[in-house]
């Protein structure tokens, strides 16, 4: 017995024991991260508890007042909004952003890894510090572009013009992304398969994009979620209330004071939430990384 | 099939000079080709350009007979074996050797004989559904190895396929090897750094150094008869003794008139040329006699005793402080400090021209 009391006093830390300042100053650390989930997490509990919450009327109370759980404000949601096709427009734009996104930066991020060519550098910086310029800046110019292509293809809606935004805005920080994550994969794999009978194409394709996964995973979650987050370009190019997406559809419930519905937008914003964690449970398995462990040396 | 390099060159884009030039080279049917060299000779870049993973700049280089400068990788019947084995992280181990034949578009059935007779040959059969990451670093050598072997190719070409394993297992596959090539009977092209994997391997040597070749030939060759001071410090451990001398009256006498060499009858023939010039002698640690019954006899103290179980490796100074290398025999008693008489075995002598560095003997 003694013996085995003995064994639990055994220090096994890797780190030396704390001092008394050391105490003290993990407890400061500890308080700042408490108070900081709280931040946090408090304003998203009360949006959960507020949404399921029958007793609130047009306002969010939040302190105090009866509870009374009920699905009332869901209902209203999908009755009387324009709810389920504000939803069908932002998976529609979610789903073919991150598709565009991926091709385009799976051919920019292999190009720049893997070849040698006049101008790399240069052109890598200056889509670099394009990045820097805020997407909405260019509002104008979507606008002439919009009209430009619509007038020769009428079937190019607003939404098909927001797609070509976000696709295209995720390339530049994507490309740097894919490519680096792409150098880090040994050369010798591309030689190996040029020699095993693969052209480039095939070299992405077989050998390149699997063992990429998880970062193409991750962008492709990243360009996903893009547009549910964003307000502001929809707000703007579109001009139909059946064309918003989520964030656009779910203001027009809070901007008017007269018939505004807070609840119903706590509902509201809590249901957009189900599409990403679908997202982020399908490509979860994708997102393990280490896949390219063992290919090379021992 | 035979692969011949006619005047081959290689200048890399954005570099000032050639990297390879004036590179001629034979290679027969069913050798074992091994190009050794320093790192930074450019033997890499030679492979590669056989490979077709490098462009050829200028030259020809001819697989049996047709030249292939201008052919892809792919279409040059070859199959490489890399430093790092390269083996596809996501796919089983059989399908790594399976990939080269379904890209190009051969019968299942055919296939699956094809890596069953490589995974055989390799004993490699128990773990065909592995990842490569589940296997040990020997085994992937293997499984490397399998890859290249499915094809049939006429031509192997390796990068020094056996940098990356442990000392006892390197030497476990150079035996490996060698008996593959046997059994293959395959033209091998094999790249390294390790002169003891070129002199047990090679049927053939070419020993390249600053993008030129230095020497190409037999192993025994370029261990007794060393084409130049390069050739001989290369090959050989420990390095070969060189001392910088003159002949005056058909003696050599070095430049510190510590050391009087007189030639065999042979030798001394080629070296009347010599008279009065500068000459360098090249004598291997082991050709050294204890004792001075051999005539002409030197003095020095010796340093550092290494013990090596077969052989003890002595490091002795002359009176002037200049090192001389010198292997005797394990149960030989010598003891640092000490002051001894060696002669030479006047029949291994190399002698050099300390000028152009070229073998005069």
């Amino acid at each position: 017995m003694k013996l085995f009391r003995k064994k639990n006093d055994l220090y096994l830390s890797d780190k030396q024991p704390l001092t008394f300042w050391g105490v003290i100053g993990l407890a400061l650390t500890y308080l700042i991260l408490i108070g900081w989930s709280i931040v946090i997490l408090w304003p998203l509990g009360q949006m959960v508890i507020s949404s399921f919450n029958g007793n609130q009327d047009q306002y969010l109370i939040l302190n105090g007042g009866a509870y009374d759980f009920s699905f009332k404000h869901f209902k209203f949601l999908f009755d009387e909004t324009l709810y389920l096709s504000w939803v069908k427009n932002t998976i529609f734009i979610a789903i073919a952003s991150a598709l565009l996104t991926l091709l385009f930066v799976s051919f920019t991020g292999f190009a720049y890894s893997r070849y040698r060519f006049k101008g790399r550098k240069s052109s890598l910086m200056s889509i670099m510090l394009i990045q820097t310029i805020p997407a909405f800046a260019g509002i104008t110019a979507y606008y002439t572009l919009h009209t430009l292509i619509a007038n020769s293809v009428p079937a190019f809606s607003r939404q098909m013009m927001l797609i070509l935004i976000y696709s295209a805005g995720g390339i530049a920080g994507n490309t740097f992304i894919l490519k680096g994550y792409l150098d880090s994969i040994s050369t010798e794999l591309d030689d190996a398969a040029r020699i095993d009978g693969c052209s480039s194409m095939k070299v992405y394709r077989l050998i390149i994009m699997p063992i990429a996964r998880p970062m193409l995973a991750i962008i492709a979650l990243w360009s996903f979620i893009g547009p549910f987050m964003d307000y502001l370009l929809p707000r703007v190019l579109l001009t139909n209330v059946e064309s918003y997406t989520l964030a656009a559809g779910l203001y027009t419930l809070i901007n008017n004071q007269y018939d505004f519905n807070q609840p119903a937008f706590a509902a509201g914003g809590l249901l957009t939430a189900v599409p990403i964690v679908i997202m982020f449970v399908v490509l979860q398995k994708q997102l393990v990384s280490g896949l390219s462990k063992g290919s090379v040396k021992g | 099939m035979n692969v011949e390099l006619k005047n081959i060159g290689k200048k890399y884009e954005g570099r000032e000079s050639f990297t390879l030039r004036n590179i001629d080279l034979e290679i027969e049917e069913k050798d074992f080709c091994v190009i050794l060299g320093p790192s930074g000779c450019g033997k890499t870049t030679l492979l590669r350009m056989i490979a077709g993973l490098n462009s050829i700049t200028e030259g020809d280089l001819l697989f049996g007979g047709r030249r292939v400068n201008k052919v892809a990788s792919k279409d040059r019947d070859i199959a490489m074996v890399f430093q790092s084995y390269a083996l596809y992280p996501h796919m089983t181990v059989y399908d790594n050797m399976a990939f080269s034949l379904s890209m190009r578009k051969e019968r299942k059935k055919v296939i699956h004989d094809r890596v069953m007779e490589a995974a055989e040959v390799l004993q490699i059969t128990d773990y065909l559904h592995s990842k490569p990451s589940d296997i040990s670093g020997g085994q992937r050598q293997r499984v490397a190895l399998g890859r290249a072997m499915v094809r049939k190719p006429s031509v192997f070409l390796m990068d020094e396929p056996l940098s990356n394993l442990d000392a006892k297992l390197r030497e476990h596959m150079r035996v490996e090897l060698v008996r593959l090539h046997k059994q293959l009977g395959t033209t091998t092209i094999y790249v390294t750094h390790d002169q003891t994997e070129a002199m047990t391997m090679a049927t053939k040597i070419v020993l390249m150094n600053g993008g030129k070749i230095q020497q190409a030939g037999k192993p025994d060759e370029f261990y007794n008869k060393p084409q130049n001071i390069f050739v001989a410090k290369f090959i050989g451990s420990p390095t070969m003794n060189i001392i910088e001398g003159t002949m005056k009256k058909g003696l050599f006498i070095s430049e510190d008139d510590l050391i009087k060499i007189k030639p065999t009858p042979d030798d001394a023939e080629l070296l009347l040329a010599y008279e009065g010039k500068k000459v360098s002698v090249g004598i291997r640690p082991e050709r050294f006699e204890s004792g001075g019954k051999f005539g002409d006899t030197f003095e020095c103290k010796i340093d550092v005793v290494e013990m090596l179980g077969k052989e003890k490796i002595l490091y002795a100074r002359l009176e002037n402080g200049k090192e001389l290398i010198i292997s005797t025999p394990g149960h030989y008693e010598y003891i640092s400090g000490e002051d001894h008489k060696f002669g030479f075995d006047i029949g291994a002598i190399h002698f050099f021209d300390t000028e152009t560095e070229e073998r005069i003997n």
